[in-house]
């Protein structure tokens, strides 16, 4: 413990910590822009300066380490005048009519500007007016009028990326959502250009943010301190009313976010302490705001689809049930609270319907131990996204491991981002497992991947001596402990997982779906593809099926509804509403527990018949006539069944995920353009996607993110065929 | 090992300067036709032809000096050299013509260090420069070269060598002036095995070129300065950060490194004392404040060469989070002498707070522009007219402007300053690297203040708002003054900016940047003031404020004026007095060029007639 004295104040510092933290923590206000309490300290704005004794020039508090025995004065008039001056420098860069105006409370009431000063130069059209920290410090010193000439730098906002919108003339160079994008997310994306007062925030050769590396996690918006950086959706809806704390369902992290309510609307979703992705920061808002949101029960009649009264279709429905009984099948989707799935199952069980299991792959899911995750380890990813899909997850890996962590990434589609791994291993699909065991225990070397000796030896050395974890997407390959020092771990990314699949299944949904003993589909947040005509097909969920269906029944998201969920830690997490369902709309369980007492049923807990099997993926030989492999990809960007690109078109453009990927090569040999739409040929079945054509993809594969018609042709040969528009 | 031909062979040698001056003046044709010449003299068994580091008498490059008769020739041009070999070489008649004439009524002179140029200066630094070729280790070796560093070496303790540095009053001559032997003694005290040192030869002021000389003249000595100082630190990893702009430099350093490695004076169990010491050449991001030592340090790292706030200092957080000692190029060639001639030499030259000599580069409206080496304490006045020659064209001296762009102005009254550390910032200017740029009367001390900070503000990274912006808001100011839109109450504008800037920045950049803005309106409040009150430019150079006016007492009609104005500003008949449209006249000044001396009747005058 060290003692300093602040503005005669005695106040203890503990060790390694800066003059401001103490000042903070003892009650003592300094002025700060460019310090963030979660970003390494920068001293660029110089509005914390404090004086030393002993020291003639003043120093920053932001970057001033406590030492035992200093003297600080935080408030004297030269300090005052001092960051005065340096505020007024930064105004005089920044458009400020409005933070200054005398009559700035008219505008509320006129809703316009009283002056008719150019709206677009203040505070009233900024999105981030009244959350803005310029507006506090120049309250806060009391600044009245401005010193210096104003110099609007006159850029054009770049809307050229989906989720945010960047306003560079009302950036005030502060660095914070540059630290954040380097230190926070190693996303590396953000860097300053120039020098003096033509210096900017931008990416590498100004392309847009979708070139650069992005995650579009949004850590930059959030920590911007002006409204330089803007969320698209919610950027007029100012400081929220409150915030919800609940937790992001759409994968199986499930991190705590915090809905932003205003006026009874979820304008947007930000991380409630630690970090979240693009998923829980750029789609929640949209989705429950979605224009194509049906949020009022539907019936199949004789004249068309129609509005109906929830009473009505809750009698349809349980007529129908009562009459399909036990040739009823129940397909679900893992996104929906825990007691929503249990009253699924029990309605299921009361009717001895059947009840499918909702994941792509048949590895049984297994608690990924992250407490056991510290210090030097060697983590092994395997055909995963780390960057794109768990980026949340390699962030806390990252930080259990102080950064000294080895990452291998082995993965045949390993993408441009994986470049966070120490090697990067491309084997050619189906060889995974004899990698991991030449890396982790005995096993030979495996020639048949296609890795050279060389790159085997230098992941060898990279692991030596250390614990390995594997991660790996099950939805293709299985991967088994090679050896004591190694364990394994199937990465699901759909929440519930462990719960879910506890509580057992009948059937995959493929079976389900080609049993001819089923009349009747109860589809709860699935999309698949139908093959024939049933008897009858009930669907509950936020948007319309592309198919045919008797009854729909309007289900409140996640972000609507009280509950729980069961993250990849087998940890259960609380779901709350932020706000009342939209329209008629009505949380799953609810829904459900209304069907059962319409039919005077009983919800009774009870378990499916089957456990999951795990079953090794046999990839079939390609051949002259399906000379190409097509690689099913579990997709984890994807709410209620739908994948988010489908819904929100600023997902469309990150992810590409509706496409079908192939190389250069493999474009060239079929006549295929990019965005060039491919009927893709395989025995069983065969549809229609456009390409996407990729550089870093291997040669004679087809990937393609988890999609219905796809499923039934995984790991099987197939070709292409340019489609006729 | 290479063999080498051995200095002592010939019984003449040819020095030809290969400094950057005189290699512009095309040096090397120079002493590609010597060589020729003298083969077809058959002399070539007898003379030697070298090329040297800078002499730094650049005003007459390219140089040519004999020894060891000591003659110097200067202004050689290819056609002077048949005549220079038959006559001097041949017959031992050394050439009038191609000597130094200080001005024309004088005789000239003959020997180098009879030239007032090179009379006062007292190399220590540039001791060996002019006198040995700097891509020949043997040569250095032969000046008493690495003595030093075996004495370091093997008779003395680390701890001792920081004594001796310490003793011999050594400062930092980068800028601040830090003592040196302090600096080492708190990077060695850091705990850590790891640690670094730098030899910073960023090198970014416009017109300086001391550390560039150093480097490109003697490479030998800063590689020396730095194995001592690695011993004294404990360090077995060093940088030498040179400014991309200076390949000739990174051409020799890099050649000297590669003969100190072979002769085992580097690298490796260095003179079979088991001290290991490896130095590596980065070259510069090419900003000038990539020389700040934390923007330095970034830029190696391979970031963005950004200043970060100090403490911590390089000498607790450096290179890669490790101790680093970070010292200037010329600050590490004064080691050697200082271990070899031992601290109490060091010290009895300059004054009682800085000791030894200091590079300057004399700039500007000086007769001998050129590199000066000469002891702390010596007086303005002798460095400008003893040294330099004075002003040319019979001109009258007004400032001169020290430390380069974010230095201050001296007027005239003090010509007779002592120049050291401390009566240089008392002046309100600094030493800084040891930029001098001289300006006669001709010159607008508010145009000069905006020119150099205009530089400063280019220069800034753009990281903190008081030197980013601030500067900026005193340009325009400036610039406004200049542009007769001056107001009330400018200078207290300023000086309030100025203060903010010096105190608010986070780097030595921002911190000096006001300096010649606060040292003329010190020494020069009334030009400003007559530019904002009578917007009236003293010196008449600011265009807006000045008028083209014909006198029409000494017009004597010729008519060349208004045939040469491009603008058809100027009206008159022959033998008739003429006038200037002032509406018309754009101020290009051909005709007050084109007026015949016997007239001379073209004037400008401010303030501006309307
Ligand atoms: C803007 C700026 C530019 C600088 N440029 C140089 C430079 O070009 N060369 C140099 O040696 N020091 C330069 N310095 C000073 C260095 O930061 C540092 O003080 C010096 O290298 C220390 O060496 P010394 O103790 O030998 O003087 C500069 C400082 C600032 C603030
Ligand atoms: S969204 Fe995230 S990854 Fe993208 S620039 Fe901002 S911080 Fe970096
Ligand atoms: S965009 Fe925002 S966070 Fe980034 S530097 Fe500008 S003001 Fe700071
Ligand atoms: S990582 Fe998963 S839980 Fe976290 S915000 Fe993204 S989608 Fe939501
Ligand atoms: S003072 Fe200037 S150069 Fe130094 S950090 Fe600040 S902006 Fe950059
Ligand atoms: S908060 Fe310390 S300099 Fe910006």
């Amino acid at each position: 413990m060290m003692r300093i004295t602040i503005n005669g104040k005695k106040c203890t510092a503990r060790y390694g910590e800066t003059v401001l933290q103490v000042a903070q923590r003892s009650g003592i206000r300094i002025p700060t822009l460019c310090h963030h309490k979660d970003l390494s300290p920068y001293g660029g704005c110089r509005l914390c300066i404090v004086d030393m004794k002993g020291k003639q020039t003043p120093l920053t508090a932001c970057t001033l380490t406590a030492e035992d025995g200093m003297v600080i004065k935080t408030d004297t008039p030269r300090l005052r005048k001092l960051r005065r001056s340096t505020l007024q420098l930064i105004l005089s860069e920044h458009p400020s009519a409005c933070l200054i105006c005398e009559r700035e409370k008219d505008c509320d009431n006129f809703q316009e500007c009283i002056k008719k000063s150019a709206v677009t130069f203040g505070c009233k059209s900024c999105p981030q007016n009244n959350k803005c920290e310029l507006q506090d410090l120049v309250r806060d010193m009391d600044i009245k009028d401005l010193h210096f000439e104003f110099r609007y730098r006159n850029l054009e906002t770049q809307r050229d990326d989906p989720f945010f919108d960047r306003d560079y003339n009302l950036c005030v160079l502060c660095g914070r959502c540059i630290r954040a994008c380097h230190e926070i997310r190693h996303a590396h994306t953000l860097e300053f250009h120039h020098r003096g007062p033509k210096t900017l925030v931008g990416t590498a050769f100004d392309l847009p943010h979708l070139e650069s590396g992005c995650q579009f996690c949004g850590a930059c918006v959030d920590i911007c301190p002006t409204g330089a950086l803007r969320d698209r959706f919610s950027r007029y809806d100012g400081p929220p009313e409150r915030t919800v704390k609940t937790t992001c369902m759409l994968c199986s992290i499930g991190c705590a976010v915090d809905l932003n309510v205003s006026n009874g609307k979820i304008t947007c979703s930000t991380p409630h302490k630690d970090q979240i992705c693009a998923r829980g920061r750029f789609a929640i808002a949209p989705i429950v705001n979605h224009p194509r949101r049906i949020t009022k029960p539907l019936m199949k009649k004789r004249d068309g689809v129609i509005e109906v009264e929830w009473d009505e279709a809750l009698e349809c429905v349980s007529q129908k049930l009562r009459e399909h009984r036990n040739r009823t099948g129940f397909l679900f989707s893992p996104q929906l609270t825990v007691e929503a799935a249990e009253n699924i199952y029990a309605l299921g069980g009361s009717l001895s319907a059947k009840l499918a299991m909702p994941f792509l792959s048949n590895v049984p899911p297994r608690p990924l131990a992250l407490s056991e995750i510290k210090g030097k380890a060697a983590m092994i990813i395997v055909n995963t996204d780390m960057v794109g899909d768990y980026s949340v997850l390699l962030l806390t890996l990252r930080r259990k491991m102080k950064d000294r962590a080895t990452f291998i990434v082995i993965d045949a589609f390993a993408r441009p981002s994986d470049r966070f791994a120490d090697t990067v291993l491309k084997p050619n699909p189906g060889t995974e497992q004899k990698i991991v065991d030449v890396l982790c225990g005995p096993g030979r070397f495996p020639k048949e991947s296609g890795i050279s000796a060389a790159e085997i030896e230098l992941a060898q050395r990279l692991v030596k001596g250390k614990k390995v974890y594997v991660l790996y997407d099950p939805s293709n390959s299985v991967i088994e402990k090679s050896s004591k020092s190694c364990k394994t771990f199937p990465l699901f990314s759909q929440p519930n997982a462990l719960r879910i699949s506890r509580m057992g299944f009948h059937c995959t949904h493929e079976e389900m779906l080609t049993s001819k003993n089923i009349d009747c589909l109860y589809l709860v947040g699935v999309a698949p593809k139908l093959e024939r005509k049933y008897g009858t097909v009930i669907v509950q969920d936020c948007f319309l099926p592309d198919f045919d269906f008797d009854v729909f029944l309007p289900a409140a998201t996640f972000a609507e509804t009280d509950g729980q969920m069961v993250d990849i830690e087998d940890r259960t997490k609380r779901v709350r509403r932020a706000i009342e369902p939209i329209g008629r709309a009505m949380p799953d369980d609810m829904i459900v527990e209304a069907i059962a007492r319409a039919m005077d049923l009983r919800l009774t807990k009870k378990s499916g018949k089957r456990k999951i099997v795990t079953k090794r993926a046999t990839l079939r030989k390609t051949n002259r006539a399906y000379p190409l492999r097509l690689i099913v990809r579990e997709n984890a960007y994807t709410y209620r069944g739908k994948t988010l690109s489908a819904i929100l078109r600023g997902f469309d453009r990150l992810r590409h995920d509706r496409s079908a990927w192939i190389n250069e090569n493999t474009a060239k040999k079929f006549g295929l353009r990019d965005g060039a739409r491919a009927t893709i040929i395989g025995r069983r079945t065969s549809f229609i996607m456009p390409v996407k054509i990729s550089s870093y993809l291997p040669q004679s594969t087809v990937l393609v993110f988890d999609h219905p018609s796809a499923r039934r042709l995984k790991n099987e040969p197939v070709r292409l065929e340019c489609t006729k528009s | 090992m290479k063999r080498r031909r051995k200095t002592e062979e010939f019984r003449l040698h040819l020095l030809v300067c290969a400094g950057t001056g005189c290699v512009a003046n095309h040096a090397f044709d120079i002493k590609e036709e010597l060589q020729k010449e003298i083969a077809r003299k058959k002399l070539s068994d007898e003379i030697g032809v070298v090329t040297t580091g800078c002499q730094g008498f650049c005003e007459r490059g390219p140089i040519v000096i004999v020894q060891p008769d000591g003659i110097f020739y200067q202004r050689m041009k290819k056609k002077d050299i048949p005549h220079l070999v038959e006559e001097h070489l041949l017959k031992g008649r050394p050439v009038k013509e191609l000597m130094y004439i200080p001005s024309p009524r004088e005789a000239p002179v003959p020997k180098m260090m009879d030239i007032e140029f090179f009379k006062h200066q007292r190399l220590i630094i540039l001791r060996n420069r002019g006198r040995l070729d700097p891509e020949n280790i043997d040569e250095y070796i032969g000046f008493n070269g690495y003595q030093a560093l075996e004495i370091a070496l093997t008779r003395m303790t680390p701890e001792r060598i920081i004594k001796e540095v310490k003793a011999s009053g050594l400062r930092g001559r980068g800028g601040a002036g830090f003592p040196t032997g302090m600096k080492w003694d708190l990077c060695r005290r850091e705990p850590g095995r790891i640690k670094y040192i730098i030899c910073n030869g960023d090198e970014g002021d416009p017109g300086a070129f001391m550390d560039r000389s150093v480097l490109e003249a003697d490479p030998h000595s800063v590689i020396e300065g730095m194995t001592i100082g690695a011993r004294a630190i404990s360090v077995h990893k060093g940088f030498v950060y040179v400014r991309s702009e200076y390949p000739l430099a990174v051409k020799r350093l890099k050649i000297a490194l590669s003969q100190a490695e072979e002769y085992g004076l580097l690298g490796k169990d260095i003179l079979g004392t088991n001290f290991d010491f490896d130095i590596e050449v980065v070259q510069g991001a090419g900003a000038f404040v990539c020389g700040e030592e934390t923007a330095l340090i970034a830029s190696i790292e391979g970031k963005v060469g950004r200043p970060r706030q100090r403490p911590p200092y390089p000498s607790e957080k450096g290179l890669w989070g490790k101790p680093t000692n970070i010292n200037n190029v010329e600050t590490w060639a004064n080691v050697p002498m200082i271990i070899s001639r031992g601290a109490k030499w060091f010290s009895s030259i300059g004054t009682k707070t800085s000791k030894g000599t200091k590079i300057f580069s004399l700039v500007g409206k000086i007769n001998n522009t050129g590199l000066v080496e000469v002891p702390m304490g010596i007086t303005m006045r002798e460095i400008i007219y003893d040294i330099g020659g004075g002003i040319p064209q019979g001109k009258e001296f007004k400032a001169v402007q020290t430390g380069g762009p974010s230095g201050g102005c001296i007027p005239k009254n003090m010509l007779d300053l002592p120049i050291d550390y401390e009566s240089l910032t008392q002046a309100g200017s600094m030493m800084g690297s040891g930029g001098m740029i001289v300006m006669d009367e001709d010159t607008c001390m508010v145009d000069v203040a905006r020119y150099f900070l205009n530089f400063t503000q280019e220069e800034s990274c753009g990281k903190c708002p008081p030197c980013r912006m601030g500067t900026k808001h005193m340009v325009y100011t400036l610039d406004r003054k200049t542009k007769g839109k001056g107001r009330e109450g400018d200078i207290q504008f300023l000086e309030s900016i100025a203060e903010n800037v010096k105190l608010s920045s986070l780097c030595g950049l921002g911190q000096t940047a006001p300096h010649p803005v606060l040292t003329t309106l010190r020494y020069f409040r009334d030009e400003y003031e007559a530019h904002i009150k009578e917007k009236r430019c003293p010196a008449l150079v600011c265009k807006d404020l000045i008028s083209y006016v014909i006198d029409d007492k000494l017009c004597g009609g010729c008519t060349v004026c208004a045939k040469n104005c491009p603008s058809d500003a100027i009206s008159g008949e022959p033998k008739k007095i003429h006038t200037i449209d002032q509406q018309k006249c754009t101020k290009c000044g051909i005709c007050i060029t084109v007026c015949p001396p016997k007239f001379n009747a073209v004037k400008k005058v401010s303030p501006a007639v309307k």
